[in-house]
């Protein structure tokens, strides 16, 4: 009992951070209609500024997050509006092409400028925890989960409560219609996109402080929150938080009752469960 | 007039071509990807073989003394291009002779190219079993066999005070650390030690929580973990914030690296690992005079340090050098034979390989104490003394 409500913890820790990988990618599939690639080197991105501010300037890890997040959305920006605006009316797939080329030169970059080593963020706390009911909780995974939370929730109130917000989610139901009312969509793409990337510089941040990074992590990465993005849908920012956290609690399940081999098979089962059963995600409205 | 310059050009090219053609080594190596990390000891180590080799006259054929020169092609740490550049290795570009990639499961595929075409490969990058158990006749390999990798390990537990009693056993799904599981389960079977956890898992996996908690409600004394270095950092990352506490862990690879040991800081302390090489001076090499002048001179070209990896690659361009000059031929077969009869001294040790094409080294138990890496107990007993067991995390 004690061992399943630690895993249970530990299920939940883990999809928190899962939430916040997938949440850019959400955000810019639902606007966008990009199934962004290079999402997963975008998150790596994150991870290595962190890094870098982290080791070279001694910047503590969570404050080191909003420079990461600053620095992906110019970068972000300067893609949508220099590359994927010009493929924007092209069918999917061109954009799909566009952004798995993007995710090769990245990484490809990545490994030149920072090298194939492997890194850690490791500040002086990574390693505290305190018990909870009997399970010990680490408290970085406490610190991420709460940063996930607050970021699902900030682009939340951004998309329903703001006027650039309504005008993305606007554009994203009917372009036209949005056109008529003013909205420049080139630049509220390119916005949405910087949105996007910035969050996924925040997600790489906090992976850096529990796990190891290299420029390879990130289409593992992509992986994760494609499959995220399934089940939850694409729908609203807080029903990615429950994609997450299913999953979280799932691949912890798995790996301990079915075993570590099987989590993968698992949690791509249940994608394509989802996909057949509830293909607007377990949270949408049905078709 | 231009047919006969056309001709000159054409006979100075080809004569220049013959002249200098030298013994052409080729290998497909991990230098981008997600294995470029070990992939690059191997192109790194081969390039730095090759010119002390040459710097010192070269390979005696004959009469006359041989250039050896080598191509290096990029797999992006990818199998199945691995595969295809091997071949196109020996049918387009006619190399000579073949040296190995990093990894089993590269080489156990890659060692089918050797064996169709009758060329031989040293790979000093694949330790598995499988690699040597399909009778396969052109395929060598400088790394101890996998199914060993932890037997000094359980032997020095055996001396451990308290002893462990209880072992977990976590192993990653690759050629390699299968292998590594069933010598370790065969080896442990013979001690009175319990394996309360035997588990694969996943490649990819990035998340130990599940095992971990596993284990602390298990209250395992020792862990044993054969799996990849990027799986490891997150292990014992993990495992300080769930604060697990066994009496000892040991890994596979990863402590003998210097950039293990800068990722972690100091939480790499009291990790145990192994390897079957140690810089010491009593390694004497015919090129690079001993392998402590060798990883200093390493160190220095290249930027860092090398570990087991970069000896054993070494080790493969030498064995081709005294194979080749004992036939003294380049003929492939002639000069696998000689290779089969090597016996002889390098930085990396004694090279000498058993009717499957392998060398036997023993493993040196190593441990990182104060940041640095310790030999701790080899083939003659207790190197240093042991830090064990491990204080915990809340204690360190």
């Amino acid at each position: 009992m004690q061992l399943l409500w630690q895993i249970l913890v530990n299920g939940v820790l883990l999809g928190g951070l899962y939430a916040l990988m997938a949440l850019g990618l959400v955000l810019v599939w639902g606007v966008l209609n990009i199934v962004n690639l290079a999402h997963g080197a975008l998150i790596m991105l994150g991870a290595y500024v962190c890094y870098y501010f982290f080791t070279g300037l001694g910047w503590d890890p969570f404050a080191a997050l909003p420079v990461a997040m600053s620095l992906l959305f110019c970068l972000g920006y300067l893609i949508q509006r220099w590359v994927l605006n010009l493929v924007i009316r092209a069918p999917m797939f061109n954009s799909l092409l566009v952004t798995f080329g993007l995710e090769v030169v990245i990484t490809y970059l990545a490994q030149l400028l920072f090298s194939a080593d492997f890194r850690t963020v490791n500040p002086s706390y990574a390693g505290a925890n305190f018990s909870f009911f009997g399970a010990t909780v680490p408290w970085v995974r406490v610190l991420a989960f709460g940063v996930a939370l607050a970021l699902t929730f900030a682009l939340w109130l951004f998309l329903d409560h703001t006027r650039i917000g309504r005008a993305i989610r606007a554009t994203a139901q009917n372009l036209v219609a949005a056109r008529l009312y003013g909205v420049n969509p080139r630049q509220l793409y390119a916005l949405t996109f910087g949105i996007g990337a910035a969050l996924a510089g925040a997600a790489g941040a906090l992976y850096g402080v529990v796990s190891q990074i290299n420029p390879y992590i990130g289409a593992g990465l992509t992986g994760k929150s494609f499959a995220i993005a399934i089940i939850g849908g694409l729908e609203k920012s807080l029903y990615v938080l429950v994609g997450g956290l299913f999953l979280g609690v799932v691949e912890a399940l798995t790996a301990l009752y079915i075993g570590p081999t099987y989590t993968d098979v698992v949690s791509f089962g249940i994608l394509v469960l989802v996909l057949i059963v509830r293909p607007t995600g377990l949270l949408g409205r049905t078709a | 007039m231009k047919t006969r310059l056309l001709c000159a050009l054409v006979t100075l090219l080809l004569s220049s071509k013959l002249s200098a053609a030298p013994i052409e080594l080729g290998a497909s190596v991990q230098l981008t990807g997600q294995f470029a990390n070990t992939g690059r000891y191997y192109g790194d180590a081969y390039q730095f073989a090759v010119d002390k080799i040459n710097a010192a006259g070269g390979v005696k054929v004959g009469n006359s003394r041989e250039k050896l020169s080598l191509k290096i092609l990029d797999s992006q740490s990818d199998v199945n291009l691995s595969v295809r550049q091997y071949v196109q290795l020996v049918s387009q570009d006619k190399i000579n002779f073949l040296l190995g990639p990093f990894a089993s499961d590269f080489a156990l595929a890659d060692s089918a190219i050797s064996e169709k075409y009758n060329v031989p490969m040293i790979q000093g990058g694949g330790a598995s079993d499988q690699i040597f158990s399909r009778g396969y006749k052109f395929i060598f390999g400088t790394l101890p066999p996998a199914t060993d990798y932890f037997q000094s390990t359980i032997d020095l537990m055996s001396q451990l005070k308290p002893a462990p009693t209880t072992v977990a056993l976590l192993y990653a799904d690759d050629a390699f650390d299968v292998s590594v599981a069933e010598g370790t389960r065969k080896a442990v079977g013979k001690t009175p030690v319990k394996t309360v956890l035997d588990q694969r898992y996943s490649s990819k996996a990035s998340d130990f929580n599940s095992m971990l908690s596993l284990i602390k409600n298990q209250n395992v004394d020792a862990i044993l973990v054969a799996g990849h270095e990027t799986e490891i950092l997150n292990f014992i990352r993990q495992a300080k914030s769930l604060n697990v506490n066994p009496k000892m862990y040991s890994f596979t690879v990863g402590v003998p690296s210097a950039d293990f040991r800068a990722a972690l800081g100091s939480d790499a302390n009291y990790a145990f690992g192994m390897t079957s090489w140690v810089p010491s001076p009593a390694l004497k090499d015919e090129y690079f005079v001993n392998a402590e002048q060798f990883a200093n001179e390493y160190k220095k070209r290249f930027g860092y340090e090398p570990d087991y990896h970069a000896a054993s690659a070494v080790a493969d361009v030498e064995a081709f050098v005294k194979a080749i000059e004992s036939a003294n031929s380049l003929d492939p077969v002639k000069v696998r034979d000689a290779i089969a009869k090597l016996d002889f001294d390098s930085l990396y040790g004694r090279i000498r390989f058993n009717t499957a094409g392998q060398i036997n080294l023993p493993q040196t138990v190593v441990q990182i104490q104060k940041g640095k890496l310790v030999a701790i107990y080899g083939p003659k007993g207790l190197l240093e003394k042991p830090l064990y067991p491990m204080p915990d995390w809340g204690k360190r």
